[in-house]
């Protein structure tokens, strides 16, 4: 492996700055079709159609004054940030997105046999991150935010994981390119040769694709799920003590967790940057937008449920509905 | 207190608190177990100082105890005065009254349902009830020239005409507001995450609410008819045709029921003030050099959040010997700790909310610490003598 390649791909392309920037265009594109949608314009002054204010928002963050109560845990508090920031960063480098040496390859930077089960750990991990950033802050409100990310993640974490790994046992490899691959080599022989188990499959893969698109929604704190940060609640929850760069951190880290979210929805469900015509990167951007649209449709549609109504609603609905799913791909799998 | 509860204070500095007052929630996990208020954060002399100013200049003070309810402040003023000084305003000046009235009523409304939809966190209602909002605001600033504290009523009638050309315009920016308030009720009895979050959600039932003599919307969404302008008519309402909402749910869906079903009803009211409104003046002189005939009164006035009491004693002179105003929030506090009683946590702010709480209305009086001997009221002869000591000092 050439290390000036492999360097060019950590840092350049696709990985650190192309990720960065994206993640300033999630934001910007979110902020913009839920503003839309709320009749509203979203921002709109710097660059075109404001499309540098996240950027903007960033630098001012960093520039202001930073914080750490008197009441905190000094050490843990000060570098959960870090971390919330880095995780997600982490695993968005095994998303298929481009490769720099062939124009239609599409292999990620740190690919390995699994790394379907490193990202799903990876995004675990965040949620334990966030949690410490709660309790540490030695503020009330943080503390009730914390304990409601623990919740959340006891209701959402297993259907997200069980239809994660669904297409998982279709493709019968915990490889997420495989797994692309399957997609592409399923679409392309279900177009020449029209079957109905091949239909069933398509609609058990789109129940697939919505419990995950709202266990991401959940994964995210995104409203109707954002009771964790509800402000007119809990002020904030979690971050209520965080300034300056570290609350810079923990944003940009939301961004970045969301457009790794949108990854994986399009290479799990989506057929990954895969399509007619357009090299992957731009089928890449095409669909993660379109899955950002998507998400942030979804938070402006609803009012936040509670935190009691979201883990009974995920246990009497989303855990049997994801069991089956599984259960049906199953099924599925032997027959195709 | 068992090792599982612990206190969490809500305000006075709190995002869903729109203005400084204090709440100590004993919380058992989610579960809320006990509930202390603490009022007096907004406490401003008013009354103290409406009774060394003369009658004119008071208009602008009660006009500034509530930003909200300013005209209806204003109008239970002027209402109180006249009727102490047995003054009796033209029929267009009633009418007028009534018309601006209902205007409020109609943006206050509106401002509380997006509120409301604020709290649980359903910010695209939010929006675009306060864009339909807009219209209402744009028709007070066409009659009044602002966009709160109008400043209409003054005593022995009102300050501006309302002009006939404009009706038609009107009944069709009224119209507009009615058909989105209709959307917005099918909207808020539908959409099944708001009514997760409404039904059964701070719950008190009739009888609970007459022991606690609740008043407004929140003692209406609880069964008990206690609308002033159908209970006690004032100015013109009697003439006027609209429903006595009552609904019996008790519950927050309740009072967004009341409140929606209330603006249609002053959606109706307004119409009807156009249609019917006579010709003449609209303000007479009273008294010389303003002063008012001895007398006193009360005069009540059904204010967006209920029945707002202002009582005036004049001696003659043009000035108020004594003014006290009775805002319906403080008769709504001992209904909202029982509504908060059993609730989650997440339920605080849209239950705190629901009652429309307007507390710089109500802080007329503060609790006072003399030394050790902690006195929580005082009766009229304790209150003359510090009155005696204060002005000998």
């Amino acid at each position: 492996m050439n290390p000036v390649l492999t360097a060019i791909q950590v840092l350049l392309f696709p990985g650190l700055s192309f990720i960065l920037s994206y993640t300033l265009y999630a934001e910007w594109l979110s902020r913009k079709t839920v503003a839309r949608l709320q009749n509203r314009t979203g921002p709109l002054h710097t660059g075109w159609q404001g499309i540098l204010q996240p950027i903007a928002d960033f630098i001012k963050l960093i520039v202001k004054e930073d914080i750490t109560p008197a009441a905190a845990e000094a050490v843990v508090f000060n570098i959960v940030p870090i971390f919330i920031f880095a995780i997600p960063l982490a695993a968005t480098f095994l998303i298929p997105i481009q490769n720099i040496t062939t124009l239609w390859g599409y292999q990620p930077v740190a690919a390995f046999e699994g790394d379907l089960i490193m990202v799903l750990f990876l995004m675990s991990l965040t949620v334990l991150a966030v949690f410490l950033a709660g309790w540490s802050s030695g503020n009330l409100f943080g503390a009730v935010g914390a304990t409601r990310v623990a919740f959340m993640m006891l209701a959402y974490e297993i259907p997200l994981g069980l239809v994660a790994i669904s297409p998982a046992i279709m493709a019968r490899s915990l490889s997420i390119v495989k797994i692309v691959d399957w997609q592409v080599a399923g679409v392309q022989n279900f177009l020449a040769n029209p079957t109905l188990p091949g239909f069933l499959l398509g609609v058990v893969m789109f129940i697939g694709f919505a419990i995950y698109t709202i266990c991401l929604l959940a994964e995210l704190e995104m409203r109707p799920f954002d009771m964790s940060e509800a402000e007119t609640e809990i002020v904030h929850g979690w971050q209520v003590e965080y300034s300056g760069v570290k609350l810079a951190l923990i944003r940009s880290g939301h961004d970045v967790k969301m457009v790794l979210a949108a990854g994986l929805l399009t290479s799990l469900y989506l057929g990954g940057p895969t399509g007619p015509v357009l090299p992957p990167i731009v089928w890449f951007i095409i669909k993660t937008s379109a899955c950002i649209i998507v998400l942030s449709n979804l938070s402006a549609l609803f009012a936040r449920f509670r935190i009691d109504q979201m883990v009974t609603g995920a246990w009497k609905y989303l855990v049997p509905l994801a069991v089956l799913q599984v259960m049906a791909t199953v099924a599925l799998s032997g027959v195709i | 207190m068992s090792d599982r509860q612990f206190v969490i204070p809500i305000g006075p500095q709190h995002p869903a608190l729109k203005e400084p007052e204090s709440f100590y929630f004993t919380v058992d996990g989610e579960t809320v177990i006990d509930v202390e208020p603490r009022i007096g954060y907004n406490h401003r002399g008013i009354e103290k100082a409406m009774e060394v100013r003369n009658y004119t200049q008071n208009l602008y003070i009660t006009e500034r105890v509530c930003g909200i309810c300013s005209n209806a402040h204003q109008t239970a003023y002027t209402g109180s005065v006249e009727e102490a000084g047995g003054i009796e305003i033209p029929e267009r000046a009633k009418y007028i009254r009534v018309f601006v009235q209902e205007l409020e009523r109609l943006h206050s409304h509106l401002l509380w349902l997006g509120v409301a939809a604020h709290e649980i966190g359903f910010d695209t209602l939010f929006y675009y009830v306060w864009r339909d909002r807009e219209i209402v605001m744009n028709l007070l600033e066409e009659i009044s020239g602002n966009r709160c504290n109008y400043a209409m009523p003054t005593i022995g009638g009102v300050r501006r005409d309302l002009n006939k050309d404009n009706f038609p315009r009107w009944h069709k920016l009224i119209d507009t507001v009615y058909e989105r308030t209709e959307y917005y009720i099918k909207v808020a009895s539908t959409e099944q995450t708001i009514l997760d979050r409404a039904i059964g959600v701070g719950y008190l039932g009739k009888s609970d609410m007459i022991k606690l003599s609740g008043a407004g919307p929140n003692a209406r969404c609880s069964g008990v008819p206690c609308d002033i302008r159908k209970t006690t008519p004032y100015l013109v309402y009697d003439q006027l045709d609209f429903e006595h909402i009552v609904v019996d749910n008790g519950d927050v869906l309740g009072q967004v029921l009341v409140r929606a079903l209330e603006v249609l009803e002053s959606c109706k009211i307004l119409k009807q003030v156009m249609d019917t409104i006579p010709e003449g003046e609209i303000k007479i002189k009273f008294g010389p050099l303003n002063k008012v005939p001895e007398g006193e009164a009360s005069y009540l006035v059904e204010a967006q959040r209920g029945e707002l009491i202002h009582y005036t004693i004049s001696d003659g002179k043009n000035m108020p010997f004594r003014h006290k105003i009775r805002a319906p929030t403080m008769g709504n506090i001992p209904s909202l700790v029982e509504r908060l009683k059993g609730g989650y946590i997440a339920d605080i702010p849209i239950v705190l909310a629901g009652i429309d709480p307007c507390f710089s209305c109500t802080d007329r009086m503060v609790f006072y610490d003399e030394g050790k001997d902690k006195k929580w009221s005082w009766d009229e002869t304790q209150l003359r003598k510090y009155r005696k000591e204060w002005f000998e000092k």
